[in-house]
């Protein structure tokens, strides 16, 4: 469906290469070991009841009647399982508790409110309809905006508005740039919230030990080495007496960091009754109850120009719909602060955020973090621009690119880009689309009435995210300082020659084990498929923030090669000694250790093992026996906010960069828009596997798709209830909706990373969605229409050609 | 997602299915395909105390033309596939219509169980094969343990997700009569995505006379109301017309006075828009079919 051109491969060995995919064969064959494959003896199966309500006050609950069902072992109300967790753990400032199972109120529709355990899913679930629930419905808070009101009804009491956390931020001379402006562009924009849904849902399996007061937890939540303490600190555990295991995970896209709900609930039956309980949430209970959709934000954006197009200043006000809780504090508005000025040399930003809360599920993290409304909204405010002043569009991008000779650059925020050459990216994608035969075209079906559209947008790819951005806009009042988000691997080479890597992330559905296999290789020089890769668990003490903010590969690069050097170095030593050379004259190539240059004598990984691990004779300068080293590889380059927060420090430095050029065909009429062809030409720094990014890029582009033409949540505006409870009503993209993608690399490698690499997990659905939008403005541009919000439902398009005809917009 | 526990009969007789029909009545639920029904089961949408498979009852699968004198008849039974009715030469050739507007439905895993006499019993408001059965003035053949009757499609569709059938009854077949020379038919709709129930959808079927005016149509539409509906004020004015022309002034007034179930995918107002729009491009595409059953698409 997609082409890829090979990159340059350098002097490189494996790295760059189109290495198959070790994770491949389990996958396809169901045997990579899900949540749902864990089945201990004894084991029951946990169900969750959920409120049909946005809002009310639970009044009553009878739970006697599923109690009395045979098979059911344990059912827990809110109240009871007070008496086993603890509430969520939550990265805010402010005092919002949040349990999983809700204590007396209920705040956004399919919140939990009893959980049943029993021998079957089957018995569990016929006991959650025979639990009897009284509420008392309150007044929903669906509008945002209208929650901002003092006198709404709160969402908390032990907060004085539902305006959780605003704050307003100036970089460079905002007032100064207004006030020298040629011309100021505005633009409102609206962009809903949308989820992750992966096939797989968030579940857990626990096995509560009475005696050792200790608990084993299967689980595919990300955090489980990284912050293992927090699961104990809910779980009511110690935290030496819980270890938590991974299992494979089924597709994540960002949204199972923590899944804390799912690990309380899970705990509190295990600990309720003795025996393990799985819990794996059905789709109703995920698309109603995951913790981690995405932005909900309302944009009132400004840009400033000179005369000549050049850009001055932004200054965007947002109110962004957080839901019902804050666990990860206003973390989607530092991401989006990575790169607020997109690959243009503006000078000044004013940032203006309410975070909201209403009755909704809460926000949590979903690819693309915050930075996928940042680019949507900046790059229309781009092609506004253009119009406006009259300056090509391709034309007024280039004026305002990062020139290559300028990094690294700091934006005004005081994040750091590393490299880039935008010009390069937009002028081999203006060439792969093949743009006059598409403006022929154009012109051709427009004198037959139809309306084909081609979009442009020149984005950023933040990637390597610091975990700091959850919580650094709070400037004195931070919960906590910055952190190294580190990322861990262990190497041992055993007494045969073979080589174990062992990491502390899972394998959340990208591609740990392949990339870990192609770092071993490069440094030994030996075949990748002869690496084995292990998951840690949590008492393994491997340090891990796992996949996220498009850094995996980055971190698992850094921390893999540290500890194969360390290994290897030893090895040499080792080899040096039993040769009886100095070291330094000894080299690893091939997996053969032997004299620089001249190859005579030579000892293999097995000879080199063999006697590291049993026959050290003295020889080796006191070094012990065995061949281990653990390597953690801190965040390469982040550091500290100002207390003011006038400069935010470099957090997210490894910025790639794209240009997606998609073109469409719209039916004004109906409203259906169809995608005809898709070109995209990407830059994420050295290429470390051809496959896997083109999978990561053609993959994002199609969640893409779903967030600019068919993805939203939406919710009564009465009563609040989940109007999309099923993927009947939440669209998510088929391949039918689905062109074909075009991709070409180029590579800026990174000066801060191993190998140059740079993320590449987001950037097709951070690039995606704004472009898209452009191909509909450029398709209806007769008709005057300007899409400002999405996704460009059926319905939105015919609204806002109608709004163009009466000059309503 | 688990269905609450029922009882799974497989009845290898008609008389056998129609006796558990008529002891357990509104109790039970027929599973054909089972492409609703079963998903509505785990999501306890119903929970049917007694489920009757009728996938093995024989006779049920007929598909084919019966009748002679030029008044022939196309019957397809209750366990004939929406795939298999798709590809069928008979259907094809004696109600493209069906073919058409069945190509439509959902994807073809979907549509190797589902059934058309299924789609049409279970009477979604939005699905295209009852509302094609409807533009075909097809008839639905009805069976209880004590009674035999053929109802109009028209006076089969009462409400959203309601027929007139009695709770001891269940569909047995669904007749279509072949359509006559210079007929052709279109049916069209609007889906979120491929695949997808439509937003709405309309279905035409016009005849040419001899003097190249319409000399009959009937069209029905899906989505834009609580049931699927014949558009009579639409037919009344596209008689005698001679020309795609008067096809969109007719469509006007498609969806005056109708009463469209609103939804996330679209509202009321919406589906009225859709459905003037879409009866417009189904009455062209049908009577250019008429006019020369070569065309195909409405451009």
């Amino acid at each position: 469906m997609s082409t890829i051109e090979e990159p340059a491969t350098e002097t490189r060995r494996w790295v760059g290469q189109s290495v198959p995919r070790k994770e491949d064969p389990k996958l396809l064959t169901g045997r990579a070991g899900y949540i749902g494959d864990v089945v201990l003896p004894g084991m029951l199966h946990g169900a969750v009841l959920r409120s049909p309500h946005a809002h009310a006050r639970i009044l009553s609950i009878d739970t006697s009647e599923a109690e009395a069902l045979p098979g059911v072992v344990v059912v827990l109300t809110g109240a009871t399982a007070t008496g086993y967790v603890d509430p969520m753990p939550a990265f805010c400032a402010e005092p919002v508790e949040q349990r999983a199972i809700a204590v007396d109120r209920v705040r956004y529709p399919g919140e939990a409110v009893a959980a049943v355990a029993a021998t079957d899913r089957y018995i569990a679930e016929d006991a959650c309809a025979r639990i009897r629930v009284e509420y008392e419905v309150l007044p929903a808070l669906v509008d945002p905006v209208a929650a901002m009101d003092p006198s709404a009804t709160k969402v908390h009491e032990t907060l004085d508005s539902n305006v959780v956390f605003h704050r307003s931020l100036d970089w460079g001379e905002v007032d100064a740039d207004l006030a020298r402006a040629h011309t100021i562009v505005r633009s409102s924009a609206r962009w809903h919230r949308m989820g992750a849904h992966p096939i797989e849902t968030a579940g857990a399996v626990a096995h509560w030990d009475p005696f050792g007061e200790s608990m084993t937890v299967w689980s595919n939540s990300n955090f489980i080495n990284f912050l293992p303490w927090a699961f104990a600190g809910i779980l009511r555990v110690s935290t030496n007496r819980l270890r938590m295991i991974p299992c494979t995970v089924g597709g994540s896209f960002g949204s199972k960091h923590l899944i804390t709900k799912v690990i309380s609930i899970t705990g509190a039956l295990s600990k309720a009754c003795g025996r393990p309980v799985q819990y794996l949430e059905d789709r109703a209970d995920n698309v109603a109850a995951n913790d981690n959709v995405g932005c909900d934000r309302i944009y009132d954006a400004e840009l400033a120009l000179a005369e000549d197009g050049e850009m001055l200043g932004l200054v965007l006000r947002i109110i962004d719909d957080y839901g019902a809780y804050f666990q990860f504090a206003h973390g989607q508005h530092g991401n989006a602060v990575a790169q607020p000025v997109g690959p243009y040399r503006i000078g000044s930003l004013r940032y203006d955020v309410s975070c909201v809360l209403t009755n909704k599920v809460q926000q949590g993290f979903f690819r693309g973090a915050g930075a996928d409304p940042g680019n949507f909204i900046l790059e229309r405010l781009v092609d506004k621009a253009a119009l406006e002043m009259g300056i090509d569009r391709v034309e007024l991008r280039r004026r305002n690119f990062i020139q290559p000779d300028q990094f690294p650059y700091k934006i005004p925020t005081g994040n750091i880009y590393d490299s880039g050459d935008y010009e390069a990216v937009l002028d081999r994608a203006l060439e792969i689309a093949g743009l006059d035969a598409w403006r022929t075209e154009q012109e051709r079906l427009r004198a037959e009435g139809r309306y084909l559209g081609i979009g442009l947008a020149t984005c950023q790819e933040r990637s390597g995210y610091n975990a700091s951005e959850w919580w650094f806009l709070y400037g004195d009042e931070a919960p906590l300082p910055a952190t190294s988000t580190p990322e861990s691997c262990k190497i041992d080479v055993d007494a045969m020659g073979g080589v174990r890597a062992t990491i502390g992330c899972p394998l959340w559905g990208n591609s740990p084990e392949t990339v870990v296999g192609q770092v071993v290789a490069e440094e030994f020089g030996i075949d990748p498929s002869s690496v084995s890769v292990a998951y840690a668990d949590s008492t393994s003490g491997a340090i891990s923030a796992g996949p996220g903010g498009s850094r995996v590969t980055i971190m698992l690069s850094g921390a893999t090669r540290g500890a194969a050097r360390t290994v290897k170095d030893k090895m040499i030593r080792v080899a040096a000694s039993a040769m009886e050379m100095d070291a330094e004259d000894v080299e690893c190539v091939e997996g053969v250790f032997r004299a620089k240059g001249a190859p005579g004598t030579s000892m293999t990984m097995a000879e080199v093992g063999m006697r590291a691990h049993l026959f050290n004779d003295g020889t080796s300068k006191a070094e012990s026996s065995g061949l281990v080293a653990v390597h953690t590889y801190d965040h390469p380059y982040f550091t500290p906010p100002t207390d003011d927060r006038s400069d935010l420090g470099a957090f997210y430095p490894m910025v790639s960069h794209a240009c997606h050029i998609p073109i469409v065909e719209v039916d004004p009429e109906t409203g259906e828009v169809t995608l005809r062809a898709y070109y995209v030409v990407n830059d994420c720094g050295t290429v470390m596997n051809p496959a896997l990014v083109e999978g990561q890029v053609v993959g994002g582009i199609v969640q893409g798709i779903g967030a600019a033409l068919m993805e939203e949540y939406r919710y009564g505006d009465s009563d609040g209830t989940l109007e999309t409870p099923t993927l009947r009503e939440y669209l998510l993209p088929s391949m039918h909706e689905v062109p074909e993608i075009v991709l070409e690399h180029l590579e800026t490698p990174s000066p801060f990373t191993t190998y140059g690499v740079k993320g590449a997990g987001e950037g097709g659905r951070l690039v995606a969605p704004t472009a898209i939008a452009s191909a509909v403005d450029d398709a209806l541009r007769p008709l005057g229409v300007w899409v400002d919000e999405l996704p460009m439902t059926p319905e939105r398009v015919v609204g806002m050609v109608a709004d163009a005809r009466e000059g309503r917009r | 997602m688990k269905p609450a526990p029922f009882e799974y009969a497989a009845p290898r007789e008609l008389d056998e299915a129609l006796d558990l029909l008529a002891e357990h009545g509104d109790e039970a639920r027929v599973l054909a395909g089972g492409q609703s029904l079963v998903r509505m089961m785990n999501a306890r949408q119903v929970s049917p105390a007694v489920v009757i498979d009728i996938n093995r009852v024989p006779g049920l699968d007929t598909l084919g033309l019966f009748g002679d004198n030029g008044s022939s008849t196309l019957r397809l039974g209750a366990t004939v596939r929406q795939r298999t009715s798709e590809l069928s030469g008979e259907v094809a050739a004696y109600a493209p219509l069906l073919a058409e507007a069945g190509a439509q439905v959902a994807h073809a895993p979907v549509r190797a169980r589902g059934t058309v006499v299924g789609s049409v019993a279970f009477a979604d408001p939005s699905a295209e094969l009852p509302t094609a059965l409807l533009a075909l003035d097809g008839l639905v053949k009805v069976r209880s343990r004590a009674a035999e009757r053929t109802v109009a499609a028209d006076d089969f569709f009462t409400g959203p997700f309601r027929t007139s059938l009695a709770p001891d009854e269940m569909v047995v077949a669904v007749d279509v009569p072949a359509a006559p020379g210079r007929t052709g038919s279109a049916f069209v709709e609007l889906t979120r995505r491929h695949g997808d129930l439509p937003v709405c959808g309309a279905a035409a079927v016009v005849g040419v006379g001899d003097d190249g005016r319409v000399s009959h149509v009937r069209v029905a539409l899906c989505g834009a109301d609580e049931r699927p509906i014949r558009v009579p004020a639409v037919e009344a004015a596209v008689l005698g017309a001679d020309g795609p022309a008067a096809f969109t002034e007719a469509a006007a007034v498609a969806a005056d006075g109708t009463n469209p179930i609103p939804s996330c995918h679209g509202s009321a107002d919406f589906r009225r828009h859709l459905a003037r729009v879409l009866t417009a491009r189904a009455l062209r595409t049908a009577f250019a079919r008429a006019a020369s059953p070569k065309e195909t698409t409405d451009a």
